[in-house]
């Protein structure tokens, strides 16, 4: 594929899977069950972009970022720079009280400036997050600064806690396409169910990369797949990779494939 | 960091390398009778030793029960607060008036736990995510003003309840995940018990929670089994084995250098409730190579099979995609079905001879 640029996820193996990296600006989908490392990973993709001088961005849905930066610790990756935004909504009050939307409120805060204790609820007015408002943050962000990587952690808390059961697939379409639209490379992670199907979400994508994770008298065993990438070829088999002091790592050399797959 | 809090069992604490993340929400999950009120009353125990302010909110045993039930091992959990939050006698009559019982705050030592807490003639309560949320809340802000020190531990068992009495819908994701929010925002550390009801659908609590501990339980031969595993641990490595537990006279005892056997099938390896699954799938591919036999043969005689061949293939796409209940469900019709056109359509001649009209001898 000559005449894409293709940009480093900053997991060798897996840039090895890629061949070569990610074709840049196009959304990504990093999905698994819970506790397969998506976090980790995109992470990595992040740090990646922070050391060549990239300004990244990182959308929490999941957890605080306070508990995100201690997490992150053991790894002792530089990510000073990371922008982190809080998208988390705050506790739903059942009395009516004013409603702050996120667009209107919420600026991204350096990792490093990230505070040590959760934010709280205040008493008096409530700070919700809807696909809506997220999406006309993020425009307003976009064109105010120019951004490489974008991690959106994760498409399921903004499906499940952010949008209306009736308008989820069209929702999920226009914000995928928005991302396009921005030409962010950017990585959504999906929470995988341990059995059955594949979400809408994955269909969307311009690639993703799957994360599984098997269980045997041995312990957990993790594989990644890549199950669609469009416009670059890729590796077809599964290989597995490990999640150590120093990250994701996959081994490009090992290729046997799990038994269940 | 380094700060952990212990969950009260020495071999779990060993798997999660010393303990819980404080002020986290995590989830204990297994099937009924698996242990998990029991771990999570460990865990509670071990912060009354230390001489933590502990609540448990129940909302599935009356208190009574409870408490007669931990008797058992003899644990002194006087000064464990716990709040009944279980649900009333639903009145059938028109009620005059339906109180939450966010309203209705009954928080007890355990040491005051008598009876089960009669239905109320006039009023019953009834228990919402809200009006438990409103609850806890109470509570807390009671005993700000009382002491300084605030709750340290909570559980909540278990939450299954909560979603099949009270939330239905769209709705309990949000509620959900408020709700973790809202546990979150107490920065005490909590357990909350879920069973996992439907292992095809992604459930709130089991991905927000911070953690996920899972107690498996299952039959080998005629003895139960019981183990233990972690399944999620964020911002800490933890050990991915799984382990085995006991349940006795001192509380449950998981073996953190021991082996769990799973006995039943290599593909029981996995985890215990597979052991039946491994049963089911080996049922279902007998029994679809015993209709491929079948189509085989129909063709041989030239008896038209197409429906029976697409409701086949589709039995085997469900199989694929592991759907085993499905794939079983249609590949015992095409059975019946290719059974009855076998036995009934006559040996080789065609089926296109027309059909002896009844009562003529050949």
């Amino acid at each position: 594929m000559s005449g894409t640029v293709k940009i480093r996820t900053g997991i060798a193996g897996l840039d090895k899977m890629l061949h070569g990296g990610l074709v840049a600006g196009r959304p990504y989908i990093v999905s698994g069950p819970p506790g397969a490392g998506k976090t980790v990973l995109s992470m990595q993709f992040l740090r990646e972009g922070l050391e060549g001088g990239e300004r990244c961005l990182f959308v929490a849905l999941e957890e605080p970022p306070n508990e995100l930066k201690v997490n992150m610790r053991p790894f002792r990756w530089n990510l000073d720079d990371l922008e982190v935004l809080d998208a988390n909504s705050d506790i739903r009050r059942f009395e009516p009280t004013p409603i702050l939307e996120i667009s209107t409120e919420t600026e991204p805060v350096k990792m490093r400036a990230v505070e040590e204790r959760i934010r709280k609820t205040p008493d008096f007015e409530s700070h919700e997050v809807t696909v809506h408002s997220l999406l006309q943050l993020l425009k307003k962000l976009f064109v105010k600064r120019k951004y490489h990587r974008v991690v959106i952690d994760s498409m399921t808390a903004l499906r499940y806690f952010c949008m209306r059961e009736f308008e989820e697939t069209l929702t999920t379409q226009s914000f995928m396409r928005f991302l396009t639209e921005a030409g962010v490379t950017s990585l959504l992670t999906l929470e995988l169910p341990e059995e059955g199907d594949v979400p809408a979400e994955a269909f969307l994508a311009r690639g993703e990369f799957r994360l599984h994770k098997l269980r045997d008298e041995t312990g957990i065993k993790r594989f990644v797949s890549i199950e669609k990438y469009k416009g670059s070829s890729h590796e077809e088999f599964v290989f597995p990779f490990e999640i150590t002091n120093s990250g994701v790592g996959v081994h490009v050399g090992a290729t046997v494939p799990p038994q269940g797959l | 960091m380094g700060e952990r809090v212990s969950t009260g069992v020495e071999g779990l604490d060993a798997m999660v390398r010393g303990g819980l993340l404080p002020g986290r929400p995590y989830v204990f999950s297994g099937p009924t009778g698996s242990g998990k009120t029991i771990l999570a009353t460990h865990f509670l125990l071990e912060g009354l030793k230390l001489g933590e302010p502990c609540l448990m909110v129940t909302l599935d045993e009356p208190p009574s029960e409870l408490k007669a039930n931990m008797g058992l091992f003899g644990w002194n959990l006087d000064r464990l607060k716990i709040l009944d939050a279980t649900p009333d006698v639903r009145a059938h009559k028109r009620q005059r008036s339906v109180i939450d019982v966010g309203t209705a705050l009954d928080v007890r030592d355990m040491e005051d736990v008598n009876g089960l807490r009669q239905s109320s003639q006039i009023r019953a309560l009834e228990v919402t995510v809200h009006s438990v949320q409103k609850m806890i809340k109470q509570e807390f802000a009671q005993r700000l003003e009382r002491t300084t020190e605030r709750y340290k531990r909570i559980v909540i068992d278990s939450l299954t309840a909560l979603k099949m009495f009270s939330m239905q819908g769209e709705d309990s994701r949000i509620l959900i995940q408020s709700f973790l929010r809202f546990l979150s925002e107490l920065e005490a550390t909590s357990v909350i018990i879920s069973e996992r009801l439907d292992r095809s659908t992604i459930e709130t609590e089991f991905f927000l929670s911070r953690g996920e501990i899972r107690l498996h339980k299952w039959l080998d031969g005629n003895v139960i089994r019981r183990a233990i595993s972690v399944e999620k641990f964020r911002g800490s490595s933890f050990d991915d084995k799984i382990r085995p537990v006991t349940i006795g006279n001192a509380g449950l005892v998981v073996f953190s250098n021991a082996q769990a056997s799973f006995r039943g099938g290599p593909s029981a390896l996995r985890v215990g409730e597979s052991f039946l699954e491994s049963r089911i799938i080996e049922e279902v591919s007998n029994l679809l190579d015993a209709v491929l036999r079948q189509v085989d043969e129909a063709h041989r005689r030239q008896i038209n099979v197409k429906d029976i061949e697409v409701a086949v293939s589709r039995a085997m796409v469900h199989f694929q995609r592991r759907h085993y209940q499905k794939a079983l469900k249609h590949a015992l019709a095409c059975d019946s079905q290719l059974k009855q056109l076998l036995g009934e359509a006559p040996p080789p001649p065609p089926p296109s001879a027309p059909p002896k009209p009844p009562g003529v001898r050949a």
